[in-house]
């Protein structure tokens, strides 16, 4: 029990309050909004860069931990506390999030309510990031998917009604296969205890384990992108704004991955061998079926989809592999493409509000139109195909060493994989940024500097990982080992 | 032998050397780049210092008698460990000094090709970043670090040969270019990985040492293989060889310096790294040599029919590279590493000395030229001349030398076979660099050129006078220098290498020597017959075949063949394949199952019609199948 000030409530509170507050605001008063918004995402940030820093790695295991009694006849606590898996999501999220806030700056249609739900949809996420107790793990990850639906139907593009109505049933049946998995475990550790790591402590039988990693697995993998469950992703990204595909491709798809390794394989240790490779398969044709597809697309928003259904796939296969490296690189994968997704969403999103358009072939010739938002995106680009000093390249490269030495052919076609991504990468480089210079939006205009703010955080985060690994690799590989210890 | 840490000195001459670039780049990408000149002084402040800081530490260590090492951890999770430092031996030294000084020269040089683009800050920020990259691969002390600084290179060629992203095809060459490579790093990665779970030590003094009584045969031949895919796509060896002709869409000073000189090599320079390694296994060492001398061959054919200047030294680089890896592959370290030195020096020479004509022309195409009047150019057409002859191996150039050590080392073998196919390889080349030669140096009538090279559009003629004219004429006549004097260098440079032990007495083979000296006096004496000699028709003997010339002049078809895959494989199978799956199928089903529910909701919806009597029918009608049931039942 950590005694000092309570972080990690604060870090929930931040935005719960200022959600409260802007709900409160006058109906005209936009600049209030923004700013409180603001407010609360700056807060939140420096708050997990604090914490980051703070977190003592030589100790490792859970820490500024916050633990109370909630209900006590049912066993729910509100416990809170980072390690080293989760401590780098926090940290994306207040990224992603502060990011987001200021991408949107310029929203004109109904502010209020965008950045109010959005707020909502953050404490969610921190929500399942920070619980260690499954009953407000759930409550909150079924907050975080809840204002998709109505940010996507109101200010999305491009098949918005469909797109939101696709993503938020998918995502109900996901959680509809965890919570049931969550009260089987429940009734079955015999504690009747919502604590993640009492549960954890005390283990459960084998078979439990065996039959709860499956609810797990693809309760939660559905959100992870996982295939073949994962076309709810692309059609959601394409429909969201800007804002809303970067939290939701950058932190909302590691909300799934996140759960398979904090619930799943923390509670079923020994359930998910026999499931692994089934697991490693799936993931493995994510990868290169991610590709494969992302080849043939011609929205730039659908590109990023599949290709990061072909980056969680990677994530996924770190974690099947179920060995330190994998486990580890999983982690890093999670950060690294929540933060390169979400420059990528960032600067396409300028793209569209310059242009009105995301198509590839109508656009061209745009690094002569708008150099600084190509610059983001190609440095976005070149991190998604594994160029080396980015931050991702670590991550596949944990991964692909794990995954070649617990399936040497899965492997092997994984790193295929990269190949083909590097194809459609560049390929989509070319025909959008390369070119003469295209005359029809000569007059669409490039980033202003304060626009360049957030795309230069996420671009500075992706190479300060990418040039210092260790800066996370050493705070993941703590938080990782403990649960490499439990599979043997 | 153990390594040793290094002192002070070394330390931080090492570390200038890596760091600087890298500053270089952050600096003029990011700050600097609206100020141009400002930023050509930083990029050259910081490729000088590292030029001087290299000469420095091999002069200083000319009698090393063990390695330097220096590293850190740069990573470290799941049993994998990556360092970051510097390991400093004969090897790293002299490609250290030969990368730096060949940077250098060409971002002087650049100062004048490069006047007046547009993008000129942006263009010496990508030169430093290759000039990072580069030399960080160079020193590398593991081969992790290695292969992510051979990745970085890859990026830097990328940017640079696309320079001019606005032409369609500089930004196709681009792509292709780093899609191909990638193809052979695939291997690479596969091999580190290899290497990685079954010796769990990726340091190159201990792959040098261990890895051949560690290892099963087995797993060495298919690791070294492995890593050899990388040396094919980086090095351009058949059958990845398509990408470094199209590169030379490039700035030419980029061609010099990457496509020649040193990022090319570095496939070269891969395997004499790990030489020992490879050694361990002669398997792989055959399969080296094969690679080598298809490659020589195959691409010394292009190169006779080629028109565009940069074509033929881009082939010829390439028949260069299969030329060292045959000797690599015969055995001989000291036979490759000094053919890639002398290399450097005389094919970084012919880009640069090509690069003026096109810059004064506005033309690739060296028969344009000639008709423009090139031999007007005394500096670049005498230093063309010079290294053109040490290309094709005329004595006393460097080339001579180089060519003959290798010759030398393929004489050894026991098949005969290799050693011919070299000397017709030697012969080859001699044909199509005088052909050129020849054909720039024949005075014609003048006429002006037409505007398609690469510089077409960027007003080549205007504006620039002798200060434009010497600043790129400088570097060729310290590269001409080098092509000179590298040819006596030759011994010293032996012993150098072998850590200054005495040398085994290799046999000395008087024939061999004239033997190739006739073989390269035939093929220049054909070319003169063709082309030099007066009211020559200016057509080779190949026009008169024209399914070889076909053949020649579409690259062997490699290029069809790619594109083929590429389009009803990869595009026309996988990914429509995919995405109809994708469509119909996965998204299909699920589009499905919501109807189907939609459709049972409707069905049933059809039982709540809301009319009296049909609920009382059903009712009657439930009640009595019940009853029949528990009658019959």
């Amino acid at each position: 029990m950590n005694a000092g000030f309570p972080y990690l409530s604060a870090i929930l509170l931040a935005p719960a309050l200022g959600m409260l507050v802007i709900l409160l605001l006058p109906h005209g008063n936009q600049r209030a909004v923004r700013w409180v918004s603001l407010v609360s995402a700056v807060i939140c940030l420096a708050l997990s860069v604090y914490l980051y820093a703070a977190y003592d790695r030589a100790a490792a295991g859970l820490q500024f931990v916050e633990r109370a009694s909630w209900v006590p006849s049912l066993g729910i606590f509100y416990y809170l506390a980072v390690d080293g898996i989760n401590l780098p999501m926090v940290l994306l999220t207040s990224i992603v999030f502060f990011t987001g806030v200021w991408t949107m700056w310029d929203l004109q249609h109904r502010v209020k309510e965008f950045f109010a739900l959005m707020l909502l949809m953050v404490v969610g996420v921190y929500g399942v990031f920070l619980s260690l107790d499954l009953f407000f793990l759930f409550v909150w990850y079924d907050v975080s998917l809840f204002p998709m639906y109505p940010l996507i139907a109101i200010w999305g593009s491009t098949r918005k009604e469909y797109g939101a109505l696709k993503l938020t049933l998918y995502l109900l049946a996901g959680s509809a296969l965890v919570l049931p998995g969550i009260l089987y475990v429940y009734f079955q550790s015999g504690l009747f205890t919502f604590d993640l790591v009492q549960i954890a402590q005390a283990g459960l039988p084998v078979e439990a384990q065996y039959l709860g990693f499956f609810l797990f697995l693809f309760g939660f993998g559905v959100l992870a992108g996982l295939w073949p469950f994962h076309t709810w992703s692309p059609v959601g990204h394409v429909a969201a704004p800007t804002a809303v595909s970067m939290i939701h491709a950058g932190v909302l798809m590691k909300l799934g991955a996140y759960g398979v390794l904090r619930v799943g394989m923390f509670l079923c240790p020994q359930g998910l061998g026999d499931w692994s490779p089934l697991f490693a398969l799936l993931a493995t044709v994510g990868i290169v079926y991610g590709a494969f597809v992302g080849l043939a697309q011609t929205d730039l928003k659908y590109v990023i989809g599949y290709s990061s259904v072909s980056h969680m796939g990677l994530v996924s296969l770190g974690l099947a592999t179920m060995s330190q490296g994998g486990l580890s690189g999983a982690v890093f994968q999670m950060f690294a493409h929540g933060i390169m997704t979400a420059l990528f969403f960032s600067s396409v999103g300028h793209i569209y509000d310059r242009t009105h358009t995301k198509l590839i072939p109508e656009l061209g010739g745009m690094a002569k139109v708008m150099p600084r938002a190509s610059f983001f995106f190609i440095l976005a680009a070149l991190a998604g195909i594994g160029v080396p000093c980015l931050a991702s390249f670590w991550a596949e490269l944990l991964v692909f060493i794990a995954g070649y030495r617990a399936y040497p052919v899965l492997g092997v076609c994984a790193v295929l994989g990269l190949v083909v991504s590097a194809l459609f990468m560049l390929r989509v480089v070319q025909k959008t940024f390369y070119g003469v210079k295209n005359e029809r939006f000569a007059q669409a205009g490039d980033m202003t500097m304060v626009m360049i703010v957030p795309r230069a955080l996420l671009a500075g985060t992706i190479l300060l990982f990418g040039l210092l690994p260790r800066l996370a690799l050493d705070l993941i590989n703590t938080g990782v080992a403990p649960l490499v210890g439990m599979f043997k | 032998m153990d390594p040793v840490a290094p002192n002070g000195n070394e330390l931080l001459l090492a570390l200038l050397a890596m760091g600087l670039p890298l500053l270089s780049f952050f600096l003029v990408f990011f700050v600097t780049r609206p100020w141009v000149n400002l930023s050509c002084a930083v990029s050259l402040v910081c490729s000088g210092l590292p030029l001087s800081a290299a000469v420095w530490l091999l002069a200083g260590h000319w009698r090393m008698e063990a390695p330097i090492l220096w590293q850190l951890t740069w990573m470290e999770g799941g049993g994998a460990l990556v360092t970051f430092g510097f390991l400093l031996d004969p090897l790293s030294l002299l490609m250290l000094v030969i990368v730096t000084a060949v940077s250098f020269l060409v971002q002087v040089y650049s100062l004048g090709y490069m006047a007046g683009d547009p993008g000129k800050a942006k263009y010496y920020a990508f030169l430093s970043l290759f000039a990072w990259s580069m030399i960080s691969l160079v020193l590398a002390s593991g081969l992790m670090q290695l292969y992510i600084f051979w990745e970085l290179v890859g990026l830097s060629s990328y940017l640079l040969i696309g320079f001019w992203h606005h032409k369609f095809s500089a930004s196709q060459a681009g792509k292709k270019a780093f899609v191909m490579t990638r193809l052979g790093d695939l291997g690479f990665f596969l091999g580190i990985i290899v290497l990685l779970l079954n010796l769990g030590d990726l340091s190159i003094l201990g792959l040098n040492q261990q890895a051949a009584a560690r290892l099963t045969p087995g797993l060495l031949t298919a690791s070294a293989l492995l890593i050899f895919c990388g040396v094919v796509g980086k090095s351009a060896q058949f059958p990845l060889l398509t990408w470094l002709p199209d590169a030379m869409e490039g700035p030419t000073p980029v061609s010099a310096l990457l496509h020649s000189a040193t990022m090319v090599a570095a496939g070269v320079y891969l395997v004499s790294r790990l030489f020992p390694f490879y050694q361990g296994s002669p398997q792989a060492l055959g399969w080296v040599l094969v690679i080598g001398t298809v490659t020589m061959l195959l691409s010394s054919t292009m190169a006779m029919v080629a028109e565009d200047i940069k074509q033929v030294w881009a082939y010829s680089t390439v028949s260069q590279l299969g030329f060292m890896l045959m000797g690599l592959g015969a055995g001989g370290y000291f036979a490759g590493v000094y053919h890639l030195a002398t290399h450097a020096a005389f094919k970084a020479l012919l880009f640069l000395c090509s690069g003026v004509f096109i810059h004064q022309y506005a033309t690739n195409d060296f028969f344009a030229m000639a008709r423009a009047g090139a031999r007007g150019l005394k500096v670049p057409m005498l230093t063309l001349t010079l290294a053109g002859a040490a290309l094709s191996g005329v004595w006393p150039l460097a080339g001579f030398f180089s060519k003959e050590t290798v010759l030398a080392a393929l004489a050894e073998l026991p098949n005969p076979a290799w050693l011919w196919l070299g000397i017709l390889g030697a012969g080859l080349t001699a044909y199509y660099t005088f052909r050129l030669l020849f054909v720039m140096w024949r005075p014609r009538r003048l006429e002006p050129p037409p505007e398609h090279g690469e510089r077409a559009g960027h007003g080549a003629h205007e504006g620039h006078g002798a200060a434009v004219y010497w600043v790129m004429a400088a570097p060729l006549l310290v590269l001409a220098a080098l092509t000179v004097l590298l040819g006596a260098a030759g011994p010293a440079l032996q012993s150098f290498l072998a850590w200054g032990r005495p040398l085994p007495a290799g046999a000395h083979h008087t024939w061999l020597v004239w033997a190739s000296v006739l073989v390269v006096a035939t093929g220049a004496g054909l070319a003169w017959l063709e082309f030099g000699r007066a009211g020559a028709a200016q057509q080779g003997f190949l026009s008169r075949m024209p399914g070889l010339w076909n053949l020649f002049a579409n690259r062997w078809y490699l290029d069809w063949l790619y594109r083929w895959l590429l389009d009803h494989v990869v595009y026309g199978l996988f990914s429509r394949l995919f995405t109809l799956n994708d469509r119909r199928v996965v998204d299909g089903g699920i589009d499905g199952f919501c109807r189907a529910t939609l459709g049972a909701g409707w069905l049933f919806s059809l039982l709540q019609s809301g009319l009296l009597q049909y609920n009382l029918f059903t009712m009657v009608l439930v009640m009595a199948l019940v009853g029949l049931y528990f009658l019959l039942v």
